[in-house]
């Protein structure tokens, strides 16, 4: 960890446009709910709604991937479209230092957006249901948010088109690849997510149940955050001057 | 006798090619303290070289060395190095001050204030360091930069093209800086494609043409080594016509010709054309006004190098 | 090269002259910018790693046909799980994908580095940089919707025994299959571009894209199954909802009970004509941008 990057890196992500952006998709899953709780019918289950629908639906499926991707891509990604870069790179700080610390404040920014979201999201549609659900997604979203950083930081260094590689993971490879190819689970890290978040809770039946058990949720997390890491590091270690321009 | 002191910059059999585009072709040299100047046209492989010397870049083939250490994958080598990028993009939202200090944050220095205000005074921007780096013009750009690089007093500093955007007044002044760090015994390389400003400011030419390096050294002794090319010199004396008479005998002179009040005089070899000259003069009797080589500009050197 | 006498001073005559034959006019400079347009949004002409996203996408929109067409032709009978009204159904991450990538390629550079005066200095006008640029991009897009429909009405036919009854039973698939393929990709390819002509930057154009093309689709199924007054209306504001209500609708057929159009229960004739004011109100505002931006 390293103050003065964590600084800059801090006041990049703060001084684009794009942070609205972000707030804006945040606010979404919360209007959600109102409009659940306005609106939803008398036999509506709000326990497998908050789960199902809200939570692992819509936050973990798109607002996360989402609001992590625009984060992790400002941070290195802002720096090299410009050319900043440079001025880092130029100096004796281990690399590892410089991604752990630029992972570490984009995931910053990430929870404070996506945690205040899905507690007030689930709060709001969770009524008599069990309140574990709302705290199980808000363990699981802080797990899958420091993992997607963590890829798409690596994704910022490594091409110029981050943005674009990440839609194609998060929308391609998770939405709909993993649907056909159930195997696709062990690398994908929505199910990390909703594995870990399915550990606090139980819902009755065979309602929804997250497609990874919490053990190997939480193991492969582990090991995908360090090997996406150990990536980054390798490659913003090897990262030349003009590729990416 | 001790042991030599590695070289500042080393290039030992350098290649970098993009695909099946070579940019940089077995190029070698050495770079001392001094001014150091990197000229050719715009696409000839200048930038390429300046990357992998400031480690930002990994050479296909060959070994770049700084101080004695390899370039590639080596952030240790920043303690003592210094890069002023091309690019003029700066971080808009912090102030001149700032950004120095950041840089002498980031290098660990003991008084960082302090630094970066020291480095801010050498490059002349006390007066404008409070205000944001975004609405700075080109040449201010350029100089916090320089400020930024210099901040850990670095041992080697590379400007890539560092005069760009500049007005001529800032272009002085740059040169002026370069000159003084240069005095101070330290290494500076930095590229140009504008023939004057490594004439004015260049201990030490390296040429590169087209991927290769054309030619090393002090420009006059680079002229001298372009045997097949003779050699001018506008002669103003006395008697012009008995000088010339008397200078056509000279081996190592091969025309003579009679311009508007002076002689225009081609020579094979410099030396022995320098020599003969006075010889010549005294034999005939004729004073000697003016003698100076036509030619010798870092221009001509420049063009015929490029032609060959 | 210098003359007999350099120090003289001289300009040499290099040749150049001025051009005063036929000129090709506007039309030919529109179609000169469709084509380069078309063949940038594959990538095609420029390095490798810029064909790399839409090439991926461009496959991706295809794998459902050619596996309902492995289907067929494997089992020799028509088991008809992708057909051509749901195939937007299968393909509208691809597509989206497609338009967050390419869409801010279009206008990006252009607007990125002030290049629009050199167009408009010459015989274009600013009305015909964005009229070629929406074809070529509509015309990319078209690869993606249109192409795999007519993949599959071909392979189908050519799969049935009985080629002649098969003709007569489904030849209106053709001019079906024409006329959602071309609006999908109209309706997408001009929301998606004018969301990217008001940024230059490629970042906020690609967010901009997908937020409004995938962020809906989740959140029109899940107000949609919440149901009630408000949410079924949901449907008509997901861009890629309302494609699909367009397509049942070109198609002549009714949404399933358990598809969003299902549940909204709209009037199947609404789709079509909130996706022409969609496409309307875009190419408005692309038209719009390209009058008053600073060339």
């Amino acid at each position: 960890m390293n103050a003065d990057i964590a600084r800059l890196a801090a006041r990049t992500l703060l001084g684009q446009r794009r942070t609205l952006l972000v707030v804006l998709l945040a606010l979404v899953p919360v209007l959600v709910a109102t409009v659940f709780r306005l609106a939803a019918g008398a036999d509506a289950d709000p326990g497998l709604f908050t789960a199902r629908d809200l939570l692992a639906g819509l936050v973990v499926t798109t607002v996360l991937p989402l609001v992590t991707l625009i984060f992790a891509t400002g941070a290195f990604g802002q720096d090299i479209e410009d050319g900043t870069i440079v001025y880092l790179l130029a100096t004796p700080v281990p690399r590892r230092e410089m991604v752990l610390t630029r992972v570490l404040v984009a995931w910053a920014a990430a929870l404070v957006v996506l945690l205040p979201s899905t507690l007030l999201a689930g709060a709001i549609a969770i009524e008599s249901a069990d309140p574990a659900i709302v705290l199980g997604f808000l363990v699981g979203v802080a797990a899958g948010a420091f993992i997607y950083t963590a890829a798409f930081t690596w994704l910022s260094i490594a091409t110029g088109r981050a943005l674009v590689a990440g839609l194609l993971y998060v929308f391609l490879w998770e939405g709909t690849l993993s649907g056909l190819f159930s195997g696709i689970r062990f690398l994908s890290i929505r199910q990390y997510t909703n594995g870990i978040a399915g550990a606090f809770f139980d819902l009755p039946g065979d309602a929804w149940s997250p497609r990874l058990g919490p053990g190997t949720a939480f193991l492969l997390a582990a090991l995908a955050a360090a090997f996406l890491l150990s990536l980054a590091v390798r490659r913003l270690e090897r990262w030349q001057l003009g590729e990416s321009a | 006798m001790s042991p030599p002191a590695p070289p500042a910059i080393e290039l030992r059999g350098v290649s970098r090619w993009y695909g099946n585009v070579v940019a940089v072709n077995d190029v070698s040299f050495e770079v001392g303290p001094g001014v150091t100047g990197l000229l050719g046209p715009n696409g000839a492989g200048k930038s390429t070289i300046l990357h992998m010397a400031a480690g930002f870049l990994r050479p296909s083939a060959g070994e770049v060395r700084i101080l004695g250490e390899p370039a590639w994958r080596n952030p240790g080598i920043y303690r003592r190095l210094g890069l002023v990028p091309e690019r003029e993009a700066v971080y808009g939202f912090l102030t001149g001050r700032q950004f120095v200090e950041l840089a002498a944050r980031l290098h660990r220095l003991p008084d960082p204030g302090a630094a970066a205000a020291r480095a801010i005074a050498r490059v002349d921007m006390a007066a404008a360091a409070d205000r944001p780096c975004g609405g700075y013009s080109k040449g201010m750009k350029q100089r916090i930069k320089i400020a930024a690089a210099l901040v850990h007093d670095p041992q080697v500093l590379i400007l890539d093209e560092p005069f760009n955007g500049a007005d001529p007044r800032q272009r002085l002044h740059l040169m002026d800086l370069l000159r003084r760090m240069a005095a101070e015994g330290r290494t500076i390389l930095y590229s140009s494609h504008i023939l004057e400003e490594v004439e004015r400011l260049a201990d030490t030419v390296l040429v590169m043409v087209a991927g290769r390096l054309a030619a090393s050294g002090d420009y006059r002794q680079i002229r001298a080594l372009m045997t097949d090319r003779p050699h001018a010199f506008t002669v103003r004396s006395s008697d012009d016509r008995a000088l010339a008479g008397r200078l056509l005998a000279e081996p190592a002179i091969t025309g003579i010709a009679f311009e508007d009040g002076h002689l225009e005089v081609r020579a094979t070899a410099l030396l022995a054309a320098a020599r003969a000259l006075p010889v010549a003069a005294r034999e005939a009797g004729v004073t000697l006004y003016e003698v100076r080589p036509t030619d010798e500009s870092l221009e001509r050197v420049f063009a015929y190098l490029v032609r060959r | 090269m210098p003359g007999p006498d350099a120090r003289a001073g001289a300009i040499y005559d290099l040749g150049y002259r001025a051009y005063d034959g036929p000129r090709l006019g506007r039309a030919a400079a529109v179609l000169a910018l469709y084509t380069f347009t078309l063949r940038g949004a594959f990538g095609i002409g420029r390095r490798t790693s810029a064909k790399v996203v839409p090439v991926t996408v461009t496959a991706f929109a295809y794998i459902p046909a050619i596996v309902q067409l492995g289907i067929a032709a494997l089992l020799g009978s028509r088991i008809e799980i992708i057909a051509p009204w749901n195939y937007l159904g299968y393909s509208e991450v691809p597509v989206a994908l497609f338009c967050a990538g390419v869409a801010p390629e279009i206008f990006g550079r252009d607007l990125r580095y002030r290049t629009l005066s050199l167009y408009f200095s010459r015989a274009l006008q600013r009305t015909d940089y964005a009229l070629a640029k929406t074809a070529a991009f509509v015309t990319a897009l078209a690869v993606l919707t249109l192409g795999p429909l007519l993949l599959l009405a071909i392979g189908n036919g050519l799969a049935s025994d009985d080629l002649p009854g098969y003709l007569a039973d489904h030849w209106r698939e053709l001019p079906q299959s024409l006329a959602a393929g071309l609006t999908i990709a109209f309706v997408a390819g001009c929301g998606s571009l004018a969301i990217a002509a008001h940024t230059p930057r490629r970042a906020y154009a690609t967010v901009g894209v997908a937020a409004w093309f995938l962020i809906t689709l989740p959140l029109a199924g899940i107000l949609v199954a919440i149901g009630g007054e408000i949410g079924r209306f949901a449907a008509w504001f997901s861009p890629f909802d309302l494609l699909y209500g367009t397509a049942l609708a070109i198609f002549g057929r009714t949404p399933g009970a358990d598809s969003i159009q299902g549940r909204a229960d709209l009037p199947l004739g609404t789709y079509p004509l909130l996706a022409a004011a969609h496409a309307a109100v875009a190419a408005l505002l692309i038209l719009r941008r390209f009058r008053q931006v600073q060339a």
